[in-house]
């Protein structure tokens, strides 16, 4: 292949798609986890008997997680060894480094939002008991901005392939 | 308030910054606009500089969150067990889970240091093949270091809570035990990740 278009800089930037998908998605599942576990903590003292319930924001956040997990396999199944024909190319490189941008971005502010969520969730589920519907649809339409991410994600990695 | 060594501070970063942009300036109106190549740099640096600060990275970061993870644990263990010592033998359990994340580091860079190899000659170091396995550890090494980090400031969060909670409540251990699993299972993705990648690597000088 001409090495124009497979520079051997060329898996700088597109490697970076890796740690950027699954480290961007984990800080956001770990954030979502850590708040939303302070806030569960600290009311199951109260309420014991509604601990169950609330772990959904954790649950939630450990989702996120996984939308960067999916990315980054994807994208590590589709390098190949590098041999004399097939050097990986920019445009693999492009298509990757966007994908995992697209996927790390999305799921660090799902993350968040399901966090934030989680926690004033929790705290108001604890006195009352009605707010669970309301607080799951929050979280979903938050855990929802994750998945936006990821199916931008796929879409520039089925190009990638083909 | 402007003392007098944050005044010289300032005044020297702008002075970096102007000279860097006037060489970069006189090469561009001289003729020298080719200096300007981001992709020259990055193939300049050794694949074994890549490969090595990877694997630097991958246990430094994944230490890093484990002590983390442990400071956070067991001040809260050791601060709420004054009052009810019955928790203290429970929640060492929580500090496994964040010892478990270093574990997962150390085997990490233990299996992208197979890839080194002393014997590569210069020409196969110069190879497409030797640069993306660099480029290829120096990432993945980041990959598990930082969702490692993740994991055990996490886990340290929430196993202090849990042991305020269990402190309170013993029923409540096993339910807010949940909670530290899901951070640890972060600290999993990276492993996972990792040893995917290092599939896919040939080792220097292959």
């Amino acid at each position: 292949m001409d090495t124009e278009l497979a520079p051997r800089y060329a898996s700088f930037f597109g490697l970076a798609g890796i740690p950027i998908a699954v480290g961007m998605s984990a800080w956001g599942a770990a954030y979502g986890t850590a708040k939303a576990g302070i806030a569960i903590t600290a009311c199951a003292q109260f309420r014991p008997e509604l601990t169950m319930k609330s772990l959904i924001p954790v649950v939630m956040a450990g989702i996120i997680a996984i939308y960067g997990l999916v990315i980054s396999v994807m994208t590590v199944t589709d390098l190949h060894k590098p041999d004399e024909e097939n050097h990986y190319t920019l445009f693999q490189a492009a298509c990757h480094l966007a994908a995992g941008t697209a996927c790390g971005g999305a799921s660090a502010a799902a993350g968040y939002a399901i966090g934030v969520v989680g926690d004033a969730g929790v705290r108001a589920y604890m006195q009352q008991q009605r707010m669970f519907v309301g607080m799951v649809l929050m979280l979903i339409f938050g855990e929802v901005l994750g998945l936006y991410g990821m199916i931008t994600g796929l879409i520039i990695l089925t190009k990638a392939k083909g | 308030m402007e003392s007098n060594f944050f005044k010289f501070v300032m005044w020297l970063n702008w002075f970096i910054i102007m000279l860097v942009l006037f060489i970069a300036f006189l090469n561009l109106v001289m003729g020298g606009g080719e200096v300007f190549d981001i992709g020259a740099i990055i193939e300049s640096i050794s694949p074994n500089w890549f490969a090595s600060t990877g694997i630097g990275l991958c246990v430094g970061l994944s230490v890093l969150g484990a002590a983390w993870g442990i400071f956070t644990v067991a001040t809260s263990i050791l601060g709420a067990g004054v009052g009810a010592p019955r928790i203290t033998n429970k929640m060492l359990i929580s500090v496994v889970f964040c010892e478990v994340v270093a574990i997962y580091g150390v085997i990490m860079a233990i299996v992208f240091s197979t890839k080194l190899n002393s014997g590569a000659s210069a020409e196969e170091m110069d190879s497409h093949a030797a640069h993306f396995t660099g480029h290829g550890i120096f990432w993945g090494g980041i990959a598990v270091g930082v969702c490692n980090l993740l994991s055990g400031v996490a886990i340290g969060i929430n196993g202090s809570g849990t042991a305020i909670a269990s402190a309170a409540n013993d029923t409540l251990f096993v339910r807010t035990l949940i909670v530290q699993i899901f951070s640890s299972v972060i600290g999993l993705f990276g492993l996972i990740i990792g040893l995917l990648l290092a599939n896919k690597l040939p080792q220097f000088g292959e």
